[in-house]
């Protein structure tokens, strides 16, 4: 079984949250859903569309040939029905005009409803549900639960009624083991959550704002803080404050505000306080196409802020290895006094991912403070792996950070000397995170064959969803970019024929970092930067081209 | 804790006779009455600098402290507080610093109303960076970066902070180091954000200490909590140098107002002595 289903309508007529709905009812019945979001920068009107792929068998992107179109306006019928399958049809209200429609009389169900029109969601999930053979009690019981609030018993209402005309043309099997459904986003924030973070603070950005909104509907209950603030200057250096007084912090934005933020990612360099940033990219340059996808920032996150230092830069490519590379981003960060990035973008970011499990990393989300700081204690200490055991202010000693280079008590000097001895103690950690980063799976390989696709972050989906169709492929993700897992890419790359580099942005970045690194240059590159993710056809069809 | 122990073992690299001596002696001795008082403990006091002259002060101040960027003074001292509530936050800028570069910071500050103190070492010039003009330059002032002279009149932090909702706002003088740290005391002890602008010529490059001489009051007859006559008190002296100014010195204004960290319920302790019971289960639930 394998349905890819688009829903489609004007921005503030709600389809993201019909096909959430539909995809966490599929999920409930054991199947696999990938669910992508494609909406413009604007807030009512326009066009907004979702696609939702469902199948028996794990899915990871989705497709461009839909089995059903579920459209809240003639727009929708317009722009997409070229795409319906053959034997795919559309459903919507009688006032659309279109071929092989499956219309209903959406007014005057809401005229008797005297119901608002946002109601006509609930008449087309019932109708569509039914199609499919499912159990009314059953979906009635799973709106009851996604659905809460003054409305629920309007909503149940309307569903039975669009249920009550449609008639049962499939049926559904009940797959057993229910799925988890979770957005990128999510995963990010209960990473967040299970690294013990206690300050989150953001100004809104598309496609990051997601994580602020996921978090501050928390804070209460998990007793953390969420904050806004005048802008993102204020946010990293108000958070590399709250670091330095002891807070687990993290920070959220993307391209735009990520630049600004970038004077301060140099002081978390040099007063070598735990920050995590999480970098969500999204079409560029400045304004670009704000709610669009892309994976141009990856140079910039590696370099961004003056001066040299460590740091940590991870991709997760989906929202399970969102929660597992935040925790890491937090423990690395915390253990190692650096700056972790996660970067993400608004495919992985906004897309809805299924699973069987959710796993949560092993690793400690201890703060690695000193519970008895020394009288003479010094913040920046010397020592061998270059983390000097961190103290707090209110603990008892005096405790410094600085912006400015300085001796081992953290005041200032300008001499060569400690210039040197403080550069090279900052740089020590690299040696003992690159072996730290070793253990935590800095890349992934997929499949089998002599041949070699290599990407990062969310071009994930679509690259495994392509596999199948590939002969003779397999895919190398690379999940940390810095400290480059040097020697595993050269292994993977020398020992295969065709090395082709999957990326979603106009040049190639990770290629160029794999040129710096390693000294080998992919000329074979199948680009995208049309503002859209991949999907397998871009992949497959490119390669087999290609040959 | 006397005044001494707050000294530190560096080299003070002030230009001899600079009125920021005024202002780390004013401090010092306003900390130490106030550990001595009991009303703050010397281990809790935390100290942030911007970038220029008043910024060295981090190297001279023997407490815990966190020597920024240039303009965001303000935020790190607002992190600083709401990671730990209990520790007392001083922030030191310098009119560039905290008018030019960090100005938006500043305006939401004297909004959010956080339990700080902000001192602004304001010598009405860039000093470090050799002489160019700031917000707060008088029109006419000439630098090397502005050789026509300055052509706009300068920015009134007072009136500023007033309008914008600080709940403590003064103005001192570096060299009038007993009144100015009367001031910093009260400022340190009121519960809120505490703003301090402090007159502080420039020996090399904007001395305008005789002019200061002649000019400067203190206030008095003042009602603190009254925001018009504060208001129409922060108008008197406009930051130029017109012969017929009086500039007062004093607290202008003073209310009482809920602070940021009391209106959210987290912040209660230090986090780091929050313990933490991680429930991943729990948190996955809702994505099934």
């Amino acid at each position: 079984m394998e349905k890819t289903i688009l829903i489609g309508g004007r921005a503030g007529q709600g389809t993201a949250v019909t096909s959430h709905f539909i995809g966490k009812v599929f999920c409930a019945l054991g199947y696999y859903v990938f669910n992508y979001r494609d909406y413009p920068s604007l807030i009512r009107g326009g066009h907004n569309f979702n696609v939702l792929r469902i199948s028996d068998k794990p899915v990871y992107s989705h497709r461009d040939r839909y089995d059903i179109i579920m459209a809240f306006d003639q727009k929708t019928v317009n722009l997409h029905q070229k795409s319906l399958k053959k034997q795919g049809f559309i459903l919507g209200g009688t006032d659309l005009k279109a071929k092989r429609l499956h219309s209903i009389a959406i007014e005057t169900i809401l005229k008797e409803l005297k119901a608002p029109q946002i109601i006509e969601n609930d008449i087309l999930i019932g109708w569509f549900f039914k199609y499919f053979g499912v159990d009314k009690k059953f979906l009635l019981k799973e709106a009851g639960e996604v659905f809460k609030g003054k409305k629920i018993g309007l909503i149940k209402k309307a569903i039975q009624i669009g249920y009550d005309l449609s008639e049962k043309k499939e049926r559904l099997k009940n797959r057993g083991k229910k799925k988890y459904f979770i957005s990128g986003s999510q995963g990010i924030g209960v990473g967040a959550l299970n690294s013990g973070i206690d300050i989150y603070i953001a100004y809104p950005m598309t496609p990051a704002t997601p994580v602020l909104h996921f978090l501050a509907g928390k804070q209460l209950k998990d007793n953390i803080l969420v904050l806004q603030l005048e802008n993102e200057i204020s946010v990293i250096n108000s958070a590399l404050g709250a670091s330095f007084a002891g807070a687990k912090t993290m920070v959220g934005t993307s391209g735009g505000g990520f630049a600004l933020m970038t004077e301060a990612m140099s002081l978390a360099g040099i007063s070598e306080l735990p920050l995590v940033v999480y970098l969500a990219q999204r079409t560029g340059p400045a304004t670009g196409v704000p709610t669009y996808t892309a994976q141009s920032d990856l140079k910039f996150a590696v370099n961004a802020g003056h001066g040299e230092f460590p740091r940590i830069v991870v991709a997760p490519g989906d929202s399970q290895e969102a929660i597992l590379r935040t925790q890491e981003a937090f423990y690395l960060s915390s253990k190692y006094r650096t700056l972790s990035i996660i970067i993400s973008d608004k495919h992985g970011a906004e897309s809805d991912y299924s699973f069987n499990e959710l796993k949560a990393s092993p690793l400690t989300n201890q703060k690695f403070i000193l519970k008895n700081p020394p009288k003479n204690y010094k913040s920046y200490k010397i020592t061998k792996n270059g983390v000097s055991p961190r103290a707090l202010p209110g603990q008892g000693p005096v405790v410094r950070a600085t912006s400015y280079e300085h001796n081992e008590y953290g005041n200032t000097i300008e001499d060569a000397k400690w210039t040197i001895k403080m550069n090279d103690k900052r740089f020590k950690k690299v040696r003992y995170l690159e072996k730290e980063i070793s253990k935590l799976n800095p890349v992934s390989i997929y499949g089998k064959g002599k041949n070699l696709i290599i990407g990062w972050g969310s071009t994930k989906g679509a690259i495994l969803d392509s596999l199948p169709e590939l002969k003779d492929f397999r895919f190398l993700q690379v999940s940390y970019i810095s400290p480059f897992p040097k020697k595993v890419i050269e292994n993977e790359i020398k020992k295969s024929k065709r090395v082709i580099l999957v990326e979603n942005n106009a040049t190639g970045l990770l290629g160029d970092i794999i040129a710096e690194q390693i000294g080998y240059i992919i000329k074979d590159k199948i680009l995208k930067y049309d503002a859209r993710p991949f999907i397998p056809d871009n992949i497959i069809s490119k390669i087999k081209r290609k040959k | 804790m006397s005044i001494k122990d707050f000294n530190t073992k560096e080299e003070i690299t002030w230009c001899p006779g600079c009125p920021n001596f005024g202002i780390l002696q004013a401090v010092k001795n306003a900390l130490s009455d106030l550990v001595k008082e009991k009303r703050i403990k010397a281990k809790d006091i935390a100290i942030a600098s911007g970038i220029g002259c008043h910024a060295k002060i981090f190297d001279y101040l023997n407490v815990n402290g966190f020597y920024g960027l240039h303009g965001r003074v303000l935020p790190l001292c607002f992190g600083m507080k709401i990671a730990n509530p209990e520790l007392t936050v001083i922030g030191f800028g310098g009119d560039g610093d905290t008018y030019a570069e960090g100005v938006s910071h500043f305006i939401h500050n004297c909004r959010y109303n956080t339990d700080m103190t902000m001192l602004v070492h304001n010598n009405k010039a860039f000093a470090l960076t050799t002489g160019q003009a700031t917000p707060t330059s008088e029109k006419g002032f000439v630098g090397r970066s502005t050789p026509l002279g300055v052509k706009e009149k300068p920015l009134n932090p007072i009136a500023l902070a007033i309008v914008n909702g600080a709940t403590f706002v003064a103005r001192g003088y570096a060299l009038d180091i007993n009144h100015l740290k009367g001031i910093i005391k009260e400022a340190i002890k009121h519960k809120g954000f505490s703003f301090i602008d402090i007159l502080q010529p420039c020996l090399v490059f904007n001395n305008f200490s005789p002019y200061l001489k002649k000019h400067i009051c203190r206030l008095r007859n003042h009602n603190v909590s009254d925001f018009k006559q504060a208001f129409s008190k922060s108008m008197e002296w406009d930051y130029s140098f017109e012969k017929k100014a009086k500039i007062p010195i004093g607290i202008f204004y003073k209310i009482k107002r809920p602070t940021f960290e009391d209106q959210w319920p987290q912040l209660k302790k230090p986090w780091y002595r929050v313990k933490r019971k991680i429930n991943f289960k729990k948190t996955i639930k809702a994505f099934k």
